[in-house]
């Protein structure tokens, strides 16, 4: 029998074709790998839990509703103990082993400064939650989104509430002697400055100082009218709130969200010394006046606790961020019709006033913070409630 | 103000002379300079709040035991990290050995004790303001210290066998003195005192186990400002510190107060190499 070259080429066509027919099939099929890199363990491993909860509550919600066009979500977990170098590997892993296609995490910043240009370079769609202002760049990394606030939206929060809504022109702004504790307070000093405030004193403090009179005395008495504080030392900030009891000083003070960590109450003196701490939250998560959610959180507060979704020893914004990370994945992978990093990333640069249970996110090409300032609130610090806080006052 | 910088000057100074004791039992018998002191006053802190306030037990029994604890950590520490180095003191592998169980005391510490500090019990309920306990304890806990080490080592047989080996080990080895024994004994009654100063301190400085760094540090100034082996000279050398530091904290405030300290350091180090109240070393010539 005689073969024609036109035959041959025929044949070779047709092999290929159904060659690549199963490997079509099985990508339509295959499950949507989402790498997930939290630091499950070790000292940066308070926030995992609930985030850890959000993102089996969604995945499990998706998956019993039939997937996403039939492709059910995997999540695959990587321990980063909090430790960038374990970062690292685990980021490079996901990648080039397990092969996932977007990646949600790591869940804080030192791991995010490691692993966001080696996402980067594998062109690896990528949310995350951390808060340093130089992990979202558009030009450098094109595929990394911010679901949470920045340090600076955290910043103009707070500089709102204290010259807006408290009404107050004399601040004092202290720090600890960490990196992120200078740089937020040079950043916060510059910015109230900017705004016409008065920045009557400003100070690093190390944490571990043991008697932080002389800095509340010198704070006090440059007329401070308003503390605002930039750290995670909760060691340090009892010893503030102590010493403000001891002197007598009725001064709020307003910032970071460690202030109102549970660390905290065993520390004081009094109870009654965490009174007017007023601590960065967000209005999704935060209950008003008459102990009442916003309706949308309501219902979904109900459905987590219906899929037994502990809530009393974790935060509702962890957890909330987890559901609406996976979420977004889902609806990227839904609406660009497969998991190819392009689509996914377009579709999220295309997201405009996307309503997730943490808040309302917009995306551009130039803007991959999609977080809404106007959504940060201050938080009674100390009415924790099943992960909940109560509204400062002025809301 | 004044008040609140003796007060609070005399008592974080009390907690670094401990410390600088700590350093100097540990250094007389064996001439290495232990690098696990600091950590033994952060343990002090944190045996005291965990027998204390988490198993609830008696402030004397929570006491004893933090102080039994830390005797068995002086014995490790001189079976792990000093006894295998002494035969190459010259080397220096001490820092090595002493720095590497020191990280790992408190790495240890920081996952099973957690990294946020914890609150220390109020032990006698006395005082307010710059006569608040947590001020007080720690300065009666030195003086208290002091009186017990100065009977010891004067009016005791194992005190004058421990002097004897300070003052030349091979002489004492000559005499029949148990030499090891008696390093293993210094090394436990080292790790007691560290474990009294975190105890003390514990009001002031919390639980936390980021304390050992701190301690480790601010408890070897004493000894060099005071003099290598110089327990009086260590008891100064920390109150001057304690006072000075506090003082440096209201007139310049936080990060220039620790610049001050060690400026400090380094002017009178200069100036008096061997310590304020250290003799200089002669050399064989």
């Amino acid at each position: 029998m005689s073969i024609s070259r036109r035959d041959f080429v025929a044949s070779v066509g047709a092999m290929g074709l159904a060659s690549s027919l199963p490997r079509i099939a099985l990508a339509q099929t295959e499950n949507i790998k989402i790498g997930w890199l939290v630091a499950m363990t070790g000292p940066s491993s308070a926030p995992a839990a609930g985030f850890d909860r959000g993102v089996h509550f969604a995945a499990n919600a998706i998956n019993a509703a039939g997937g996403v066009g039939g492709r059910k979500i995997e999540i695959i977990t990587r321990d980063t103990q909090g430790d960038p170098t374990k970062a690292v590997n685990a980021t490079q892993e996901l990648i080039s082993q397990a092969k996932v296609h977007a990646i949600w995490g790591p869940t804080n910043s030192g791991e995010s400064l490691a692993v966001t240009p080696i996402m980067a370079k594998a062109k690896m769609p990528n949310i995350h939650p951390c808060v340093i202002d130089t992990l979202i760049d558009t030009k450098k990394y094109p595929n990394a989104f911010r679901i949470t606030p920045s340090n600076t939206q955290w910043d103009d929060a707070v500089r709102h509430y204290c010259l807006t809504i408290l009404k107050l022109k004399k601040i004092a702004v202290i720090g600890d002697t960490t990196g992120y504790g200078v740089s937020a307070v040079n950043a916060s000093v510059a910015a109230f400055k900017k705004e016409g405030a008065e920045v009557t004193y400003q100070a690093n403090i190390d944490s571990t100082q043991s008697d932080l009179t002389p800095d509340m005395l010198r704070a006090k008495n440059s007329g401070a009218e308003v503390i605002v504080v930039w750290s995670v030392s909760t060691g340090m900030y009892s010893r503030m709130f102590n010493t403000r009891a001891k002197m007598n000083w009725d001064v709020s003070f307003v910032g970071h969200p460690s202030v109102s960590s549970g660390e905290i109450a065993p520390l004081l003196d009094k109870p009654d010394n965490w009174a007017k701490v007023y601590a960065i939250g967000y209005k999704s998560c935060s209950y008003d006046a008459s102990g009442n959610l916003p309706p949308a959180t309501q219902a979904f507060v109900a459905n987590l606790l219906k899929a037994k979704v502990k809530l009393d020893d974790t935060l509702l914004w962890w957890v909330a961020c987890g559901v609406d990370a996976i979420d977004l994945i889902a609806k990227a992978v839904g609406a660009s019709g497969s998991t190819k990093p392009e689509g996914i990333v377009a579709y999220w640069n295309s997201i405009k006033g996307y309503s997730g249970h943490f808040g309302t996110y917009n995306y551009s090409l130039d803007q991959h913070n999609g977080y809404s300032t106007s959504e940060i609130v201050m938080s009674e610090a100390r009415s924790a409630k099943n992960g909940t806080f109560a509204l400062a006052p002025g809301y | 103000m004044f008040a609140s910088i003796l007060a609070a000057g005399l008592a974080a100074g009390a907690i670094y002379a401990l410390v600088g004791i700590t350093y100097n039992t540990m250094y007389s018998t064996s001439r290495v300079m232990s690098f696990t002191a600091g950590q033994l006053g952060m343990l002090g802190g944190v045996f005291g709040s965990y027998f204390i306030l988490k198993l609830g037990l008696p402030i004397i029994v929570g006491f004893l035991a933090t102080l039994v604890c830390c005797a068995i950590l002086g014995y490790i520490t001189e079976i792990v990290a000093v006894r295998p180095v002494l035969k190459s003191l010259e080397q220096h592998l001490y820092v090595l050995s002493t720095l590497a169980l020191a990280l790992m005391i408190q790495q240890v510490t920081a996952i099973e004790w957690g990294t946020e500090p914890r609150p220390f019990p109020k032990l006698v309920g006395w005082g307010e303001g710059v006569w608040d306990e947590k001020f007080w304890i720690p300065v009666v806990a030195c003086a208290l210290t002091i009186i017990g080490l100065e009977f010891l080592y004067r009016r005791t047989l194992v005190g004058r066998a421990f002097v004897a080996v300070a003052e030349d080990n091979f002489a004492a080895q000559a005499l029949g003195l148990p030499e090891r024994n008696l390093r293993v004994a210094s090394y436990m009654l080292a790790a007691v005192v560290g474990g009294i100063a975190g105890f003390s301190g514990g009001e002031l400085l919390l639980a936390f186990f980021a304390n050992g760094a701190l301690l480790n540090f601010y408890g070897f100034v004493p000894v060099a400002l005071g003099g290598l082996g110089n327990n009086r000279g260590a008891v100064i050398g920390g109150l001057i510190l304690g006072l000075f530091q506090q003082a440096a904290n209201f007139l310049v405030g936080g990060i220039f107060a620790s610049v001050a300290v060690f400026t400090l350091f380094i002017v009178v180090l200069l100036a008096a190499p061997q310590g304020l109240f250290g003799s200089a070393v002669a050399r064989r010539v």
